[in-house]
């Protein structure tokens, strides 16, 4: 897992957070993704979050005005996706479609 | 045949449930206790769901006997309930579905109490009386829909028990409104309490707010005992639900009530509606704990209503929802 936050930007005043989380393959990678994505944040401002799968990677970016928010929307994202390893460790691997 | 599995976890129960062509292969299920005097919250909640769900998922496929290839859908709950343990159920839902390669399904909460109740109890065409700890409804069917008579315009009468359970420090083991149930047996004195009926709704943040008050009074000088206002709380709201139940059944013509949901276990409950049914020449249908509190079956029932008559979430629409009315649902699988 890699994760990089930089705060250079400073034209927009926004923090910045992502974060890479390598599976065994492209099509775990893909399940995480589509399992991670439908909920919208529950917070309406202030934060966005972006959530890609390229190759065996899930890629996962934050844009967000306040630290507090963002510390907030990383740790229940982790916590799911914790959640989600989880059930693929006890209940994979994958079947082949 | 169809094999459904359902997940629940809208509010502090979780359940994992497998129900096959209206058989039910096991219907595993924790609950989330606090201790006396305090609600469950939302992210405590999810965090114990979190803690259990894989063992009860587990416990739901040894008990059916089933592997994962046996099982033609996923159900779970989309809403209506708490975010937070709604989001951690589904999720798992969702990576199962996807591991296995099978069509996943969201279900609304409330349709899985009423299709549960019409399995278990074979009634046919019945007036629902859908009360739990988050939700006080009147339903009949009609065109499609299951339609909402009447409703709570506050709280829901199992939020109202719950409450006044918290204020005298009852023990929410196994659940406040069985301790409830149980103390207000012994109860001797009625004591008056508001009664709010409004048409065809009900109100109890009132009575809850006069009942709290009257307890820091009364009890504090002996004149009542906790056991009085256990009773004089249950024959009150009681009252109140059987009232807006005979009412819509007499807008329907309907000779048929179904209680569901939590508060649906109740017997003080349930013989009070059987006393109208009684005199109406209805016939009342009810349940036991098993199926009228929340549990996974009960999705699974719903989803394999749905997923018969052609239903399937996408993945990408498989958000859940804290807000979902029961009437929001085009009811495919009925006449």
């Amino acid at each position: 897992m890699a994760t990089t936050c930089n705060e250079d930007d400073h034209k927009l005043g926004k923090l910045e957070f992502s974060l890479l989380v390598p599976f065994p393959s492209s099509r775990e990678a893909s399940i995480a993704l589509q399992s991670l994505s439908p909920d919208r944040e529950p917070r309406k401002g202030g934060i966005s979050k972006e959530l890609s799968a390229a190759g065996n990677a899930l890629s996962v970016k934050w844009t967000a005005d306040e630290a507090r928010i963002l510390r907030v929307s990383v740790g229940s994202f982790l916590d799911h996706l914790a959640l989600v390893l989880e059930t693929m460790e006890e209940f994979g691997p994958p079947v082949t479609l | 045949m169809t094999v459904v599995i359902g997940f629940e976890g809208s509010a502090n129960k979780i359940g994992v449930g497998i129900v096959r062509d209206g058989v039910v292969l096991s219907n595993p299920r924790r609950t989330y206790i606090t201790p006396p005097g305090q609600g469950f919250l939302p992210s405590e909640t999810a965090k114990h769901h979190r803690s259990v769900i894989l063992t009860v998922l587990r416990e739901a496929l040894q008990q059916a006997g089933l592997k994962p290839a046996d099982i033609d859908c996923v159900a779970y709950t989309k809403g209506p309930g708490m975010g937070a343990p709604l989001v951690t159920v589904a999720i798992v839902a969702r990576t199962v579905a996807q591991l296995w390669g099978k069509p996943l399904l969201g279900v609304n909460h409330c349709i899985g109490h009423i299709e549960m109740g019409r399995l278990v109890t074979h009634a046919n065409n019945p007036t629902v009386l859908y009360v739990s700890g988050g939700n006080t409804q009147v339903i009949a069917y009609s065109e499609r829909r299951y339609r909402i008579f009447g409703e709570t315009i506050d709280i829901a009468v199992g939020n109202c028990l719950d409450r006044f359970a918290r204020v005298i420090k009852i023990s929410n083991d196994p659940s406040p409104g069985y301790n409830i149930e149980q103390m207000a047996k012994r109860g001797k004195e009625y004591v008056e309490l508001p009664y709010t009926v409004k048409g065809m709704d009900v109100s109890f943040s009132g009575i809850l707010s006069y009942i709290e008050e009257a307890a820091h009074k009364m009890l504090g000088t002996g004149q009542c005992t906790a056991e009085d206002l256990c009773f004089s709380l249950q024959e009150t709201l009681f009252a109140m639900l059987v009232e807006i139940t005979e009412r819509a059944m007499a807008h329907c013509n309907s000779q048929e009530v179904l209680i569901v949901g939590g508060v649906g276990c109740n017997l003080r409950l349930q013989e009070m509606m059987g006393v109208m049914c009684k005199e109406r020449g209805a016939r009342l249908f009810a349940t036991d704990e098993s199926f009228c509190i929340d549990n996974g079956a009960m999705i699974a029932q719903a989803g394999w209503e749905m997923f018969r008559s052609g239903h399937v979430t996408e993945l990408s629409d498989s958000w859940i929802t804290q807000r979902y009315r029961t009437d929001e649902v085009e009811v495919t699988w009925r006449d």
